[in-house]
């Protein structure tokens, strides 16, 4: 991680996933509401789909392209 | 019928024991970190299923059951955190155990810290966390073994008790790490398939008619609070950070340092995402929030609804009950596998614990890899033994065991661990306060929970008074030596780099 917060890239990188990680916490206030995506999928289960998928997707573009010990 | 497949799986098994431990190379490090030799599939399979314990099958669709969708923030927490050991601490943490050839991380931070005291501090900790946690698995397989048999629970304990003994007293964690590709594959298929056949024999309009029978009679079940009030804005939030301490479970953090090399961590995360957070861990979720609630609620049910820790084996009685004897058989095999998968490396890492941090670490220091591994093996026997007996002898819920009681015993180790790794100023003044009054405070708020302000999860405050300790106490005493400075920081880095 220190190599991460050396460059823009990993700063940039690093902000996505706290990001995300605050709006998790944000989005919490809405679970009382009976939503269901597809039929099934609960509110916390499809939060946490896209709260993966943005992890997901800024992983490998830093790591396939910024990380300075691939 | 059910007795000669589960002899057979056992013998199986038995077999991959036997074999590895005519394969290994009888060295401290072979036995103890697989030789430093894991690859990218055999390391996917060692910590997805290190992490996937019986409490994936009892514990996590119990508590979904019971108290709805939320829980299932602790998961995200867990696959997030997971990923984050093996982007910004596992590379770092592997190249320091390389370079100075350590057999454990609490090895790698006394060094580190230039401490002996914090040494026997943290492998205590860790110990006294991990320790109980072994013990829940074969008692889960026990249940599961009670529920499909009708014979008593200990004739499932003793068998998946003498199943870890074999694999981790010959294997190590070479085998440790191969079995669990086997394990991994039959608890994933046996999961999987309950799951599709069960929607398909049940609900003919799929998972939206078990939703839409939960959403008629119980909709509680699928908002926050949850039925009981539980899961409020805290609560969840609360769950997510836990989840996201994963990054310090004992057993996954000496995963790392078994890695071949450098590129395990640059793929290891890729799968965590895609196989183990929106695939594998889908699976339970849809068990515990959707299927099992609609079974029970369902016109005509076989299976009742059930309350308090009954819930955990809410999964098994609608197999057991739905299903043919032969797939519940498979089914059950499924759970010993994912049981032994993660029981065989706690032990193992439990084992390490004592032969190299305490026994090597403070009594002889001298012995040879010989001595090492006999002690590693005598300390797999006593710690199985103790494991058991505290977990008979105090029962409780699989779901609260681990984030209520394992997971903030670990987080007391991860300032000491993160700071060790990454932050040049952390000293062991700072290590050792933290460590120590984050571990008082948590056993004191077990005691006593308002000290905790009534939380239902003590980790969040006692995790902030560590790392408060942590910062404040390093910044307060003479910074590390040069020397640990260039060992574990400027040699680290030019190794990475190369």
């Amino acid at each position: 991680m220190r190599e991460i917060i050396k460059h823009r890239p990993g700063k940039i990188f690093l902000f996505v996933l706290a990001i995300s990680i605050i709006g998790m916490l944000y989005v919490t206030k809405y679970f009382t509401k009976p939503i269901l995506f597809f039929g099934w999928m609960t509110l916390p289960f499809v939060c946490g789909v896209i709260f993966i998928l943005i992890w997901l997707v800024a992983y490998l573009i830093y790591f396939f392209k910024y990380w300075p010990y691939r | 019928m059910e007795l000669f497949a589960l002899s057979l799986f056992g013998l199986i098994i038995l077999l991959i024991a036997v074999y590895g431990y005519k394969i290994s190379a009888k060295t401290a490090e072979d036995y103890m970190l697989a030789g430093r030799g894991i690859g990218i599939i055999v390391m996917f399979f060692f910590v997805l299923f290190a992490i996937s314990s019986a409490w994936t099958f009892y514990g996590y669709p119990g508590f979904l059951y019971l108290h709805g969708p939320c829980y299932v923030y602790f998961v995200w927490g867990c696959v997030a955190g997971f990923a984050a050991l093996y982007m910004f601490l596992g590379p770092r943490l592997w190249a320091i155990a390389r370079l100075n050839r350590f057999l454990s991380p609490v090895e790698a931070l006394s060094e580190r810290y230039e401490s002996k005291p914090l040494r026997l501090v943290l492998a205590v900790i860790l110990l006294a966390f991990i320790v109980p946690y072994i013990g829940i698995q074969p008692i889960g397989v026990g249940l599961g073994f009670q529920a499909l048999t009708g014979i008593s629970p200990i004739v499932g304990i003793l068998y998946t008790t003498i199943l870890l003994i074999f694999i981790v007293l010959l294997g190590g964690m070479r085998i440790t790490a191969w079995v669990n590709v086997l394990l991994g594959i039959i608890y994933a298929t046996a999961f999987f398939g309950s799951l599709i056949w069960i929607v398909s024999k049940l609900f003919p309009g799929g998972l939206s008619e078990a939703a839409s029978i939960i959403a008629i009679k119980r909709p509680e079940l699928l908002t926050a609070p949850g039925p009981k009030g539980y899961f409020t804005s805290v609560t969840i939030g609360g769950a997510l950070i836990v989840g996201l301490l994963a990054l310090s479970w004992p057993h996954i953090v000496i995963s790392t340092m078994t890695a071949q090399d450098k590129s395990i961590f640059k793929w290891i995360p890729l799968l965590t995402f895609v196989a183990g957070g929106l695939l594998f861990y889908s699976i339970p979720f849809i068990w515990g929030s959707i299927v099992a609630p609609a079974v029970s609620h369902m016109d005509g049910t076989l299976v009742l609804p059930v309350v308090g820790k009954a819930a955990d084996n809410i999964v098994q009685t609608i197999i057991t009950k739905h299903l043919p004897g032969w797939f519940s058989t498979f089914v059950l095999m499924g759970v010993i596998a994912a049981a032994i998968s993660t029981a065989a490396v706690q032990l193992m890492t439990a084992a390490i614990l004592i032969s190299r941090d305490l026994i090597h670490g403070f009594f002889k220091p001298g012995a040879k890899d010989e001595q090492l591994i006999k002690w590693t093996k005598v300390a797999v026997i006593g710690i199985i033994i103790f494991s058991l007996g505290i977990a008979l002898w105090n029962p409780v819920a699989l779901a609260l065991y681990l984030t209520r009681v394992a997971v903030p015993g670990f987080a007391q180790w991860a300032p000491a661990l993160v700071g060790g790794i990454l932050w040049k100023r952390g000293t062991k003044q700072g290590a050792l306060t933290g460590a120590i009054a984050g571990t008082v405070y948590l056993i004191a708020g077990f005691i006593h929970p308002p000290l905790v302000f009534g939380l239902g999860n003590p980790l969040i405050p006692t995790l902030i008074v560590n790392v408060i300790l942590y910062i404040i106490v390093s910044l307060l005493t003479p910074p590390p030596s040069k020397q640990v400075e260039r060992r574990f920081f400027d040699e680290v880095d030019e190794f990475l780099s190369q």
